[in-house]
């Protein structure tokens, strides 16, 4: 590479952003975090004290001006992207754009309109779908392993009890309790954009069912938000569910995809990539063999992840690398960003259904009065 | 006077405000965060008819949270921190709101004595040596980007105070207790060892573990707010008698569970730390630099503690260590039964 590394600057400096900046760091023939701002100064300070970044503001405007970033990446809060991807944009910056993108898909279109307006790249935070086990199963596909796809079953499971989930019910003031979509909208870009390359209709059929199983303890809006969420997405040939849990323990993320000829299970925690076994021998035989032939993709899978891992190639966030990666060299090269928009756009445009139909607007009381009538 | 407690409803607090009402206080102020945590101090106040304590709750990060708490206040305990966490987490808890209560002060325009509870953390350690001596004449952390996040974030959050302090004149007391145990706390300090898949891996080894049982811990805070003498000064605080932490792990395995437990010698621990301190860098990270020799030597390389500086104005720790921690097992044995 023969162009000189990218200076990026990163916007927000809570949790999501030590990820960032780390992959960020360890791409330095295509990037240097020159960098990084939060409204609160003392924010700001202990992620450039940690990384060594030299940059450190509490005014973005102050940082485009003097930094001149070539690459902005905003993990604030959705209620602000609009205004600072904007800011960015004009001020000749690319974007990347942590999930969620925008606070609904109006704004999604609209961020993404004006940085396409003024020439600018984006991309935004799907990292999962950059992780090996979805590069594999995309290559399954791509080779007709799967055949057709006819179904896809996403699952996304969360601990309340977590450091995000925590932090959120802790706080009554939390940014989470002002989105449209409260926890959903936070975290379901992970089950959807799983779905949404395999569902192509522009606006497939939603259907939603919202509810809340932990006991209510606050007595304020936090009793309000709920945290498990069933979705059936319907499009033209292609069917899918989705599932979002607070409460099913393991807490686990998977995929499974149904074809005409395979079906693929996709596990992100163990980064297994497997193929259900078919029974193709007669009588109890056929029924005895398949365990043998599951246990024999699993033992290939795990010796390629131990592989991955002598190979240094098993971290966390080895997706968002590969993302970074492919994103910067989109940049570098002109090429199409490594996300396709028309997916941010359907996704946003999902989202903003399911939302509505999760209803979490609704008064305090009248949940009181729901739950003694059940 | 009006006394503000901040991190009233916490494992520290809760036991501050006892001792304050035990005291005869009567008009007390509880910051609290909102939540469920209310309860033992309700049970708590209700001992005491005579005093006026009136509860606060909201968020230190929030300026008009801060300015509620401050309003009136003559004398302010601020024990909350965040505990643990992500950095900015730890950062947000423990720095940021104290930036917003010491802006709440300053808006006050007026001299309100304030007492920060810090911790042993923040002290240059690394570089002491085996068997120094830690006093408060030790320096600051110089390296704060070499320890743990929460060591840098009291650090920092100690900083902010002095900052204050020396810009609008404000009338401050620090002290930094070591490892503050109890019926309720976490049983082991890291200053012991490590629970690490299953097996305990004993680190602490013969040095001595610089304890302070809660309610002396807490007794330490009242008379640092209650001496005038102690302005702009910093106190240690560590109870007398100190165990050593293999004699603490003897204890704990005899009084509460039996632990599996590998004795890991200081030499080995900086052998383990430098290697995975090098795999770290050379991996790009893909296993957490858990101990680095950095880490290793502030935290096992084993110092000696004194608490002659805070004797001097007149706190002596009535819970002997024994008893502290009779009572301390006592309880986590319950916990573990009730599990």
């Amino acid at each position: 590479m023969t162009s000189p590394p990218l200076k990026v600057a990163v916007v927000g400096c809570g949790k999501i952003a030590d990820g960032h900046v780390e992959e960020i760091q360890k791409l330095t023939s295509r990037a240097r975090m020159v960098a990084a701002c939060d409204r609160e100064p003392l924010i700001a300070e202990q992620l450039c004290t940690r990384y060594g970044i030299p940059g450190c503001y509490s005014d973005f405007e102050e940082l485009l001006e003097k930094e001149k970033p070539d690459v902005v990446h905003i993990t604030t809060p959705p209620q602000s992207h609009m205004m600072l991807s904007r800011l960015a944009a004009e001020a000749g910056c690319h974007l990347y754009v942590e999930k969620p993108f925008a606070m609904n898909a109006n704004e999604t279109r609209a961020i993404l309109a004006h940085a396409q307006s003024l020439g600018r790249k984006v991309t935004l935070g799907y990292r999962t779908y950059f992780d090996p086990p979805a590069v594999a199963m995309r290559q399954l596909v791509a080779e007709g392993i799967i055949g057709d796809v006819v179904h896809a079953e996403s699952y996304y499971g969360y601990n309340l009890a977590g450091q995000f989930g925590s932090a959120l019910l802790s706080d009554p003031t939390h940014w989470v309790h002002r989105l449209p979509g409260k926890l959903f909208h936070n975290i379901i870009d992970h089950l959807l954009n799983k779905i949404a390359e395999f569902v192509p209709d522009d606006d497939p059929h939603v259907l939603v069912h919202a509810s809340s199983l932990r006991p209510q303890r606050f007595g304020d809006h936090r009793d309000l938000l709920k945290d498990e969420l069933r979705l059936m997405i319907y499009g033209e040939r292609v069917t899918a569910f989705g599932t979002f849990s607070s409460h099913i323990r393991p807490v686990r993320e998977s995929l499974r995809l149904y074809g005409t000829r395979n079906t693929a299970h996709i596990d992100w925690d163990m980064r297994t990539v497997t193929l259900e076994a078919a029974g193709s021998l007669p009588s109890a035989i056929g029924r005895l063999v398949p365990a043998f032939s599951m246990a024999r993709s699993y033992l290939r899978e795990g010796m390629r992840n131990v592989w991955s891992f002598a190979r240094n190639d098993f971290h966390y966030f080895i997706g968002l690398k590969t993302q970074l990666t492919a994103f910067y060299d989109c940049i570098l090269r002109d090429t199409d960003p490594p996300y396709p928009y028309r997916n941010i756009i359907r996704v946003s445009a999902m989202l903003d259904e399911i939302f509505a139909q999760a209803d979490q607007g609704q008064s305090l009381e009248k949940l009181t009065m729901e739950r003694t009538a059940r | 006077m009006k006394i503000l407690v901040t991190g009233a409803a916490g494992f520290l607090g809760s036991v501050t405000v006892e001792r304050l009402l035990e005291r005869g206080e009567t008009d007390i102020r509880l910051f609290i965060r909102p939540g469920p945590k209310r309860g033992k101090l309700d049970q708590l106040i209700a001992k005491y008819p005579r005093a006026q304590v009136e509860f606060v709750t909201g968020n230190l990060a929030s300026a008009a949270d801060c300015a509620k708490a401050v309003d009136g206040a003559d004398l302010i305990y601020h024990l909350a921190a965040g505990m643990s966490g992500a950095a900015a987490d730890l950062f947000l808890h423990t720095v940021v709101t104290s930036k917003y209560l010491l802006d709440a002060i300053v808006a006050e325009k007026r001299p309100i004595r304030t007492v920060l509870v810090s911790s042993f953390s923040v002290y240059g350690v690394a570089d002491l040596g085996r068997g120094g001596r830690l006093d408060e004449s030790v320096a600051l952390e110089s390296h704060p980007e070499r320890r743990d996040l929460y060591a840098q974030a009291k650090l920092r959050q100690e900083k902010l105070f002095w900052e204050y302090r020396e810009k609008h004149g404000l009338p401050l007391t620090v002290l930094r207790p070591g490892v503050i145990y109890g019926p309720g706390a976490k049983p082991f300090s890291n200053r012991v060892g490590l629970k690490l898949f299953g097996i305990f891996l004993h680190l602490g080894g013969s040095n001595p573990l610089p304890l302070t049982y809660v309610d002396n811990c807490a007794d330490a805070i009242l008379a640092a707010g209650a001496t005038p003498e102690a302005e702009g000064q910093v106190f240690n605080v560590v109870d007398d008698n100190l165990p050593t932490c293999s004699r603490f792990l003897k204890d704990y395995r005899k009084e509460v569970e039996p632990l599996r437990v590998v004795r890991v010698p200081y030499f080995a621990t900086m052998w383990m730390s430098r290697a995975v301190e090098r795999y770290h860098h050379w991996s790009q990270g893909q296993l957490p630099a858990v101990f680095t020799p950095y880490k290793t030597a502030s935290m096992w390389a084993g110092n000696r503690f004194s608490n002659a500086k805070m004797k001097s104005i007149g706190w002596t720790p009535l819970v002997p260590t024994e008893e502290g921690m009779r009572r301390a097992f006592a309880s986590a044995k319950m916990q573990q039964a009730a599990s």
